[in-house]
């Protein structure tokens, strides 16, 4: 047996391989089609529709929606959901790639808000202006529409806000004596914050949990920018092609090194326990809103306060939206559930089970607990400071540019050369898009 | 049926020289629709992404634009040799490698010697030290970074009864790699243990006793029985360590995501992140095939230097 030989039977197999997958593809369209077409015979529009199950509380509510809403539906619209898991980290965004090359991407997806633009610059997801009536628009918290807006086309909308805000250990305020202030307009300057830190720092306490231990990643970006904004800095330019003299302009890195300083004056941990703030170690925490569902669950005193701010103050925001796939065949019935996953009806009931900010501001009137502290302090900062992540297609790099930068303050590095270094690289990753 | 046999032969043994051919072909067929599964599973998950891979590596592919790749020829492989990243990665991966591989071979071989001893509790050592192999190198990440954590870990809470100061493991640029490699030749070395074990039993037991006779003391037999006795299953472990460790993945990207300050960031990762993260498959694939190449060329100097025939 020749090696010629064998070289050519591998080929042989590899084209049968190739002719096979092909295969495969068509016929499990075909058969999708054919149902679509029986149903459509019965008047039905089947939707595919994808959602992220991350906390089994959320998910179940999720589907309780879905089926209300074909119940609601019924003779008329059916969607077909798939729970797709998500991890926290790269599993969601994964899936969808994968779907997306192979062609099979559902008509409803779910996706995490910042990157929205990605997938509206690459023409996966449809722009919705043309369904959604400006009076439930209006509706809308700014950040949401902030986040789901791509070259002034609005993309996708999302059922929940989040926001993080400062919390504190009540016990630990009055014997210190420290007064928390309790609305935006009262809220502490970057020096101010400083001084309390510092003042609430002990040897066997931290006075501020920033959760580093989450890893370089996106909750740095999430809950670090607003050092950067607040400051009257920017992470990149107004028409998003350059990040040159925004993410390291002298705004920039004169947050970072605010930033810097807080772990070199000690009152900052970088590599804090899972309940640091919990369990009474850290006197203050800059946290999710998924920090006061643990609170509670240690039973912990915590109060709120909002986010420290340099000129302006500005607070995190965004979380996952729903959007329409350029590839649906029936956008119009795609948007009647994009819709009602995020009527006020599903706003409120999210927000019950996930203890995250409604997206809607109606939903903030009708919920009693965001008109009283402590979470009138989340409802402010979602109303009034929220402030959107950079919509850029090139946001995945710019995020870990950002969060490296982020993490070498902690560790002490010098921020101008630190920034200048991850400018380079988000350049690189622009020149793709602004050809 | 005896009759039937006789009276077929004659035609048979007529046709056999006419036979042999086609003979030969129903062989090779045979063979290789036995042999067909495995293709199947090989072409389907290593060769066709390989080729894929391959080809990708000269494009722009961007992966939410499939349909809009360009070919941009050797763009991608030019800006390898620009990119800082990758030389980073390179040196922390071969910095690995360098200390992995001789480390985790003593250990595996010490552990050997120790179990092939004539001890009473052997079954029990064998399974402890082999233990860590079993469990996933996922939930043994997660285990360790416990263990390092400067505040409440293990490690620096023992650390404390000595009167050292807490240890930053992972969050120091320049223990992170080492914190790394310590934890992987843990986990790793009670596979190659194993090995060594069955190399170290397949010794005959008279060389043992000639050498005793000639008046060898432990250490020279060790050195002259055990060592030569055990030189294929050395080249064996040797070269898959060595693979193994420039593979180097999931203990960086789960204990330090690549950091602190991209000290632990591996070739392997730096390609993951870039094609998965980034969606740059062009780019990932250029450096996915200059790693290929690389590891290709360790693979022939190792055997180069080891003596093809036997490894």
């Amino acid at each position: 047996m020749s090696r010629a030989k064998l070289f050519c039977v591998f080929m042989l197999m590899v084209v049968l391989l190739a002719a096979c997958g092909n295969n495969n593809q068509e016929t499990s369209t075909d058969e999708g089609s054919s149902v679509d077409e029986s149903q459509a015979g019965a008047g039905v529009t089947e939707l595919s529709m994808w959602i992220h199950q991350s906390g089994e509380e959320e998910t179940e509510f999720y589907k309780k929606r879905i089926e209300e809403f074909n119940e609601a539906h019924d003779g008329e619209i059916k969607i077909n959901v798939e729970v797709v898991m998500d991890d926290g980290g790269s599993s969601y965004n994964d899936s969808l790639n994968a779907a997306l090359v192979a062609g099979n991407l559902p008509d409803v997806l779910a996706l995490d808000g910042p990157f929205v633009a990605s997938y509206a610059d690459a023409e996966i997801i449809a722009p919705i202006d043309e369904y959604i009536s400006d009076e439930d628009k209006e509706d809308f918290v700014d950040s949401i529409l902030q986040q789901g807006t791509y070259n002034e086309q609005l993309y996708s909308l999302g059922a929940m806000e989040s926001s993080v805000v400062l919390y504190y250990n009540k016990e630990i305020f009055e014997e210190e004596g420290i007064e928390a202030p309790t609305t935006i307009e009262d809220a502490w300057t970057w020096d101010e914050f400083m001084a309390v830190a510092k003042q609430l720092t002990t040897d066997d306490r931290y006075g501020l949990n920033l959760f580093m231990d989450y890893g370089v990643g996106e909750w740095y970006t999430y809950m670090g920018a607003p050092f950067i904004w607040s400051n009257g800095g920017e992470l990149i330019s107004e028409d998003g092609t350059t990040v040159d003299g925004y993410l390291n302009g002298p705004e920039s890195v004169k947050a970072f090194e605010y930033v810097k300083s807080l772990f070199e004056e000690g009152v900052v941990s970088l590599t804090p326990s899972e309940t640091q703030f919990e369990s009474g170690n850290a006197a203050m925490a800059l946290g999710g809103p998924w920090i006061a569902v643990s609170a509670e669950n240690a039973g912990l005193d915590y109060g709120m306060m909002p986010y420290p701010y340099s000129e302006v103050p500005k607070s995190p925001s965004g979380s996952m939206a729903y959007a329409i796939s350029t590839q649906a065949e029936h956008p119009e019935a795609a948007y009647k559930v994009m819709q009602w996953m995020t009527n006020e009806e599903s706003v409120i009931g999210l927000s019950e089970v996930t203890g995250m900010p409604p997206a809607r501001k109606s939903a903030f009137e009708s919920m009693e607990e965001y008109n009283e502290l402590p979470k009138k302090i989340m409802r402010d900062q979602v109303v009034q400071t929220a402030h959107a992540r950079p919509t850029t297609p090139a946001y995945p790099v710019l995020t870990d540019a950002f969060a490296q930068a982020f993490h070498a303050m902690a560790l002490g590095e010098d921020a101008q050369s630190t920034l200048d270094q991850q400018v380079t690289r988000v350049e690189r990753e622009l020149r793709r898009f602004n050809q | 049926m005896e009759t039937n046999k006789k009276i077929n032969l004659k035609p048979i043994r007529a046709q056999k020289r006419f036979n042999m051919k086609t003979q030969k072909t129903q062989e090779f067929i045979n063979g290789y629709l036995f042999l067909l599964p495995a293709l199947l599973l090989l072409g389907v998950f290593l060769l066709y992404p390989m080729g894929m891979a391959f080809y990708y590596s000269f494009t722009d592919f961007y992966i939410l634009r499939p349909d809009q790749k360009q070919f941009i020829g050797l763009e991608n492989f030019t800006y390898i040799f620009q990119d800082a990243e990758f030389k980073q990665a390179f040196k922390n991966t071969a910095y690995f490698a360098l200390l992995v591989v001789p480390i985790q071979m003593a250990v595996a071989l010490g552990l050997a010697l120790l179990i092939n001893q004539k001890l009473k509790c052997k079954v029990f050592f064998r399974t402890a030290y082999f233990s860590p192999v079993v469990m996933s190198l996922v939930v043994v990440s997660i285990l360790w970074t416990f263990l390092y954590n400067p505040n409440e870990g293990l490690i620096n809470e023992m650390l404390g009864i000595f009167g050292i100061s807490p240890q930053p493991f992972l969050t120091s640029p320049n223990q992170a790699m080492n914190s790394i490699i310590v934890m992987s030749v843990w986990q790793g070395a009670g596979f190659q243990m194993l090995i060594f074990l069955a190399g170290l039993q397949n010794i005959p037991k008279h060389l043992y006793e000639a050498a005793s006779i000639d008046g060898a003391n432990p250490l020279q037999q060790f050195w002259n029985v055990t060592l030569p006795g055990l030189r294929n299953v050395s080249i064996f472990i040797f070269v898959t360590i060595t693979i193994a460790a420039v593979k180097l993945l999931v203990q960086p990207m789960i204990m330090t995501q690549g950091g602190p300050l991209g000290s632990t960031k591996t070739l392997v990762y730096h390609i993951y992140e870039v094609g998965f993260n980034y969606r740059d498959v062009g780019y990932a694939s250029a450096m996915a095939v200059v790693f290929t190449i690389l590891v290709l060329i360790i693979t022939i100097i190792q055997r180069k230097f080891t003596g093809e025939e036997r490894g």
